[in-house]
């Protein structure tokens, strides 16, 4: 409690008109963009208009570029509202029907269109076999599934993800999670064990603390063989 | 190989064997030697109670950097009624510039092994995992082989001893972030998860693996049980600092050279230091960096400093990966606080905003220091923050990553004069 009264709100009035007249700061997004946090992920928030309602067009825009497929998009419901989902795509299988998408107003697939390459499925059916589909074996399956492939295919992460019964937004976020695991191919073999011995951050700390020691011009052993 | 440092004759050496001992991988020159006497007189004198008692006696604290006191674990996972229990041998060694854990399961993985089993058969666990680093080949070829021996002889896998007990035992290669090294982490990673810590209360000497009492320790700790058991905790009490008895690994960095050493807790750390090698002519020591990556810098008149828990949280560092690093005149402090912050901001799991944010910020303002564009408010905001971080922490790696910047403004303010930095370059500011 203030010995003066009124002092906090005087305080309150004089921050509000001075951000008045303070230079107003919008960041102009696509052509400016923040510096977000790698590990960033976001938060979804539909937006209202003055008049409350809701501003969101049910463009698919959001959903398609989403990268996990996390969202998903079931146009207007019996009360008028529309809908975003959380998980995954496959669970709103039926929204995914033609007849839904077409009365959504979204574009319908192409069955002979394959939005990612296939893979030989072989080899990861037997080391999903071998840790018996336990999604508690994840880290394993996709270490084995990259020393298999070289990296981790859409199509080997699909699969993972209908025989465990992961969803595989999960997969996606344990695998995107661990800096060994890649999802394109290694321009080499050689490349490919660089990053895998020496991470990039570990390789920075470690010779920060050369430099700090005075270079490579002392006596000792030499980082891990 | 790592180079283990010459200690003087008579500090005690619990963890790591005498210089010129038998080939490490074989069991029956260990077991001649001792090995594998702890766990059974463990199991056939002294019996849950008495070994827990025995083990509290000895005032054993873990070597996983925070000191928390081995025995608690042990009483809480007890004390929870489930129907299975596991043990994790922490032995991935987070800091890639520490060789200590690495360098103890090398060279005497029949001690983590055999503390593996006490601890195991004190909380009743019949499975226990030593993790370990993925890359590191050598390390899990020898583990698994020390595992597959001590198997066949009858100290682990079923009725352990005669006891009853089963203890089945495995390596778990885990690899790809720095935060694996936090107990709750290594777990979700060994569950085959996304790598984050969890809210504690519940431990995970409550609810941990599979949401069964689980007891991680690091393998520091583990090896020194058979000593224990087979010497007695008086003994073992009376070696160290009063408050933390017991011998912990060390990896020393100096310009003269680099190695691993086995020292008494509370040994000051001039003495530490000195083990590393002179420096050279001309050259005096500026700062030790205590703790790894997230760790504290101190002064070269805080080097009588005892190596403890407690004293070194007090200082503003922390024994964290065992790593000290001594710089001299030569470095420059605010460059190797700007690695250091930017390290622990990169590896931060994103799980807890103050984390995230925070640690961006941090890194933000040692950034502009470095630059030479430093704002007049950047110490009072990294100190009002990092307090934040401390105040708000999910986990240990949020509190220390604090302690880079605020050890070096504590100590070295004078590094972060504008003056010594280099002219500012003025550039368009892209936004804000």
């Amino acid at each position: 409690m203030s010995l003066i009264p009124g002092l906090g709100l005087a305080k309150g009035m004089a921050l509000t008109l001075r951000r008045f007249f303070e230079p107003k700061v919008t960041i102009m997004y696509p052509e400016v963009r923040i510096d977000v946090p790698p590990k960033f992920r976001g938060r979804l928030q539909l937006l209202y208009d003055e008049w409350g309602t809701i501003k969101c067009e049910t463009c698919f825009q959001c959903a398609q570029a989403c990268p996990i497929e996390c969202i998903d998009m079931g146009g207007i419901d019996t009360r008028g509202r529309y809908h975003v989902h959380w998980g995954a795509a496959e669970t709103y299988g039926e929204r995914r029907e033609e007849s839904a998408l077409r009365r959504s107003g979204r574009p319908v697939p192409d069955p002979a269109f394959r939005p990612f390459q296939a893979v030989d499925l072989g080899e990861l059916d037997r080391i999903l076999e071998e840790h018996d589909h336990d999604p508690a074996d994840m880290l394993q399956i996709l270490d084995e599934t990259q020393a298999a492939y070289g990296y981790l295919p859409v199509a080997a992460l699909k699969q993972i993800s209908h025989v465990t019964g992961t969803w595989y937004a999960m997969i996606y976020g344990t695998a995107s999670y661990y800096a060994h695991l890649r999802f394109e191919p290694a321009a080499s073999t050689e490349q490919a064990r660089a990053v895998d011995d020496h991470r990039p951050p570990e390789a920075t700390y470690l010779a920060a603390l050369d430099a700090a020691l005075g270079g490579n011009d002392r006596p000792g052993t030499p980082a891990r063989a | 190989m790592t180079r283990i440092l010459k200690t003087p004759a008579g500090w005690p050496t619990i963890l790591l064997p005498r210089a010129g001992a038998a080939d490490p991988t074989d069991l029956d020159a260990a077991v001649a030697a001792g090995a594998f006497d702890g766990l059974r007189r463990a199991i056939r004198d002294l019996g849950g109670y008495a070994l827990v008692a025995a083990v509290g006696a000895s005032r054993l604290r873990g070597r996983g950097g925070a000191g928390f006191p081995a025995v608690e674990k042990w009483r809480t996972a007890r004390s929870v009624d489930a129907p299975r229990r596991y043990l994790v041998a922490n032995g991935y060694g987070a800091d890639p510039a520490s060789e200590t854990d690495r360098t103890l399961l090398l060279r005497n993985p029949f001690a983590v092994i055999e503390g593996a089993a006490i601890a195991a058969y004190a909380i009743d666990a019949a499975e226990a995992f030593i993790a370990v680093r993925a890359e590191d080949a050598k390390v899990i070829a020898r583990v698994a082989a020390a595992i597959g021996s001590a198997t066949d002889a009858g100290f682990l896998g079923h009725d352990v001893l005669g006891s009853g007990h089963d203890i089945v035992m495995a390596v778990r290669p885990v690899q790809g972030a720095y935060m694996l090294g936090e107990e709750t982490v290594l777990l979700k990673a060994l569950q085959g998860k996304r790598g984050q810590p969890e809210q504690r209360p519940p431990h995970p000497a409550e609810r941990g693996l599979d949401g069964m009492p689980t007891v991680v320790h690091n393998v520091q700790t583990l090896a020194a049980l058979p000593w224990i058991i087979r010497e007695g905790s008086e003994a073992f009490a009376a070696i160290g600092a009063k408050d933390s008895p017991g011998t912990i690994l060390v990896n020393v960095r100096t310009p003269a050279g680099e190695g691993v050493a086995e020292v008494p807790i509370g040994t000051k750390l001039r003495d530490i230091v000195k083990l590393g090698g002179r420096l050279p002519t001309g050259r005096e020591i500026k700062a030790v960096l205590i703790g790894g990556p997230s760790g504290g810098l101190l002064p070269a008149d805080l080097l009588d400093t005892p190596y403890d828990f407690d004293a070194l949280r007090a200082a503003g560092a922390h024994v964290g990966s065992g790593s000290i690093v001594v710089v001299d005149d030569r470095a420059d402090l605010v460059e190797l606080i700007g690695v250091l912050t930017r390290f622990c901001s990169t590896e931060a799991c994103g799980k807890s905003i103050p984390c995230r944010i925070g640690t961006r910020r941090l890194a933000e303002i040692v950034g502009r220091r470095e630059a030479g564009l430093a704002r007049p408010t950047d110490g009072r905001d990294a100190t009002d923050l990092a307090a934040d971080m401390v105040a708000s922490a999910l986990c240990d790696h949020e509190r220390l990553a604090t302690l880079p910047l605020t050890s070096g403004m504590r100590y070295f303010g004078s590094e972060f004069d504008d003056a010594r930095r280099p002219a500012p370059v003025r550039t368009e500011a892209t936004h804000g």
